[in-house]
């Protein structure tokens, strides 16, 4: 990285480098943490005249009790299936409504707005309680479509929200171009407006999934056979037992539950990034 | 239909079945079937109709005592042809499940309960009088009746209680000459500065957990006679004796105890005794069973060195607070009888004798009966665990364990009482604040 005009090189390492160490320790600290506890042998674990900061043998045995004792791999397939479907129902909600309040106007668009956005500020743990009576009158109990459909309850308002900032930032003369040259509205949208938005769409669908895959409250109350159950109420259920806590496979069901959400992350973080900061500059 | 032309009928070509024909079917059909007057006549018999209950507890920590269960709902489909859908969560998120069935008026059709649940709960669990009467629950322990009776109706069926007591190394004490284990206070504050000094203090948590914070902060309040409330529940909590409890406390606290207990959760005076780094704390017989079956996860030997051992007496004696387990059936499940036909099965006689071994000193029996079992012969190290009904009082002493009661273990009250003198505020102003609080719950 070039440095300022005028900067030294002790300048730039004091105010950019060891601030930068010191926050990559901090973010990364936590997976270190995690992929040390989970092959970390039990003996090493809890044996407190250790350091807790390295290991000095490896053992799979955590992950083995993860994978044998427990049905883990059950449930990344629901955690994933449930977070793909709550995402992409979020998703197209939020495009068509952040597209409607933000291009259209008719009466009563503002207040929408807001209201939508009022609706995300309505915390999940004051809403389990109305949404059980919902769900169960549904039928829907322990189904995961109880969760694909309660989930969009979180997701849509933060989507949409997103979503209205990032489509101000395309500039109305293309679309009226398109609809000059004879597109309907809806080929304007389509053709032109959501390429240009592919940016924003991800973002709001890499956060709807992240989420949808880390949810627990609603996944708790919502879901009760062993085999429908996600990731983070199944770990938390078979591995946490009463006073005693099987810190290694803990840990190992944190890492593997923690790593499709950091590949996802890794190959669309410029998306992300462009999507969130894409209605930050008034243009 | 040729002859009919020959005949001299009109020739009508039938073209296979109609639409009209169809639906008239199929409204006969759905009449039928809703009225019960089926092609077969009448309901299906019962012992035909597969009947499931939904029953939810927290998950086994002893996996032999799971298998006990499963094979008990096992023999008890055979039985009756219900079947016992199991549903195992943590405990720390019973409350959310059950807020959730209680509002919706959905949900499992049964639950464990523990503590106060049944006071917390009653507005959406049925009355268990019938089945209490059914079993005589005469004897059971009175904190047994305290926690599951709610104006005077039984909202669960006690079933069985967990008791606290003081687990510590015994080679530690023999080591530093402590020997029996101290029955004063003032004999376990001399000890507790040993092991302190030895690098092995008392390790146990003032934090806001679900079990071990309040099994054994009430105690040391009753061990020098201080209480909440008086019979009419009028606050009395700022007396003398209160006083007394919380300057010994401190002093206990900063010269015996692991000053991370501030932050222990339920499982860290558990982790911190298996790891050898403290040597007594308070806790159910979990520290023992895990020890005795993992002796490769613990130091060499720890699972002959534990016993048990109740709190030392202070001026007004020795208390314990043994958490209390219920089994509560929902007021909105449809399936009440057959629910309370599971419970008489699974939590009487033989059945419940097989589960109540296989717990492994984990449970105790509601009634003081079961303090001369012959299980608690094989297991010695157990101590006072089986005796430990006895010294049981329930929250909300000298008044009722009410609704009250149970808010004031809610908002752990009784617990802050103590963390605060621990880390340092003044006796005073934290009686002051505790009286503050208290008044809002018990005089409004």
């Amino acid at each position: 990285m070039n440095r300022m005009v005028g900067e030294t090189y002790w300048q730039r390492v004091i105010f950019f480098y060891i601030p930068l160490f010191m926050f990559l320790v901090m973010l990364l600290f936590p997976f270190y943490w995690m992929i040390q506890a989970s092959i970390k042998p039990d003996r090493e674990l809890y044996n407190a005249a250790m350091s807790p900061f390295y290991f000095r043998s490896a053992t799979f045995d955590h992950f083995r009790y993860l994978f044998e004792n427990t049905q883990f791999l059950l449930w990344m397939v629901n955690t994933f299936v449930i977070a793909l479907a709550s995402t992409a129902l979020s998703v197209t909600c939020g495009v068509l409504a952040g597209y409607s309040l933000s291009r259209l106007r008719y009466p009563g668009s503002t207040m929408l707005g807001v209201s939508i956005f009022v609706t995300y500020l309505v915390p999940p743990t004051l809403l389990f309680i109305p949404l059980s009576r919902l769900v169960n009158e549904a039928g829907l109990m322990d189904t995961r479509w109880s969760l694909v459909l309660t989930y969009p309850t979180i997701l849509i308002p933060f989507s949409t929200w997103l979503l209205m900032g990032y489509f101000r930032t395309i500039p109305k003369e293309l679309e009226e171009c398109a609809r000059i040259d004879g597109a309907t509205r809806w080929q304007a949208f389509i053709k032109v407006i959501l390429p240009l938005a592919t940016p924003g769409i991800l973002s709001a669908g890499l956060f709807s999934f992240t989420l949808s895959w880390n949810e627990f409250l609603y996944a708790l109350v919502f879901i009760s056979s062993p085999e429908n159950k996600t990731v983070t109420v199944g770990v938390v259920s078979e591995l946490m037992i009463a006073d005693i806590y099987y810190w290694g496979s803990l840990m190992a069901g944190a890492l593997l539950g923690s790593i499709p959400i950091a590949i996802i992350y890794s190959f669309f973080v410029e998306y992300y990034v462009a999507g969130l900061t894409g209605g930050a500059v008034k243009g | 239909m040729k002859d009919d032309a020959v005949k001299g009928k009109p020739v009508t070509e039938k073209k296979g079945i109609t639409r009209r024909e169809v639906v008239k079917t199929a409204g006969v059909a759905g009449v039928a079937a809703a009225t019960g007057v089926g092609l077969f006549g009448g309901t299906p018999p019962a012992f035909a109709q597969k009947r499931t209950i939904h029953y939810l507890m927290d998950s086994y920590f002893i996996s032999g005592a799971k298998d006990v269960h499963l094979a008990i709902n096992e023999e008890y489909k055979k039985q009756t042809g219900v079947e016992v859908k199991m549903e195992f969560i943590n405990q720390n998120d019973l409350n959310t499940r059950l807020t959730a069935a209680v509002e919706a008026g959905a949900g499992p059709d049964m639950t464990v309960l523990k503590w106060n649940m049944p006071h917390l709960f009653a507005g959406g669990l049925a009355n268990h009088d019938a089945l209490l009467a059914d079993i005589d629950a005469s004897g059971y322990y009175g904190f047994m009746h305290d926690a599951t009776m709610v104006d005077g109706v039984y909202r669960a069926l006690p079933a069985y209680m967990t008791p606290n007591a003081w687990v510590y190394r015994t080679d530690i004490f023999k080591e530093l000459g402590i020997s029996p284990f101290p029955e004063t206070m003032e004999d376990y504050l001399s000890a507790g500065k040993m092991l302190k000094e030895n690098g092995t203090p008392v390790g146990f948590t003032l934090g806001h957990t679900l079990g071990d914070a309040p099994a054994n902060c009430y105690t040391w309040l009753w061990a020098f006679g201080g209480r909440e409330v008086d019979e009419n529940q009028k606050v009395m909590i700022d007396s003398a004796e209160t006083r007394a409890a919380l300057e010994f406390f401190r002093e206990f606290w900063n010269d015996a105890c692991d000053p991370g207990g501030l932050s222990y959760d339920d499982g860290s005076n558990n982790r911190a005794m298996l790891a050898g780094r403290i040597a007594v704390t308070c806790n159910a017989a979990s520290i023992y069973y895990f020890a005795t079956r993992n002796p490769d996860k613990v130091p060499e030997g720890l699972g002959d060195n534990l016993h048990h051992a109740p709190l030392p007496a202070g001026p007004n004696g020795s208390y314990g607070t043994n958490q209390p387990l219920s089994e509560g059936i929902f007021e909105h499940s449809k399936q009440k009888d057959v629910c309370m036909e599971y419970l008489k099965f699974f939590r009487t006689g033989d059945n419940f004798e097989k589960w109540f071994v296989a717990m492994g000193g984990q449970a105790v029996g509601p009634s003081p009966v079961w303090e001369d079992h012959p299980f608690w012969e094989t297991q010695p190290a157990l101590g006072s665990i089986p005796k430990m009904g006895g010294y049981g009082r329930s929250f909300g002493y000298s008044g009722p364990y009410d609704r009250k009661a149970s808010e004031v273990q809610a908002k752990y009250i009784i617990i802050d009482l103590l963390a605060l003198v621990a880390r340092g505020d003044s006796a005073d102003d934290t009686i002051k604040w505790a009286e503050t609080e208290l008044k809002q719950i018990y005089e409004g």
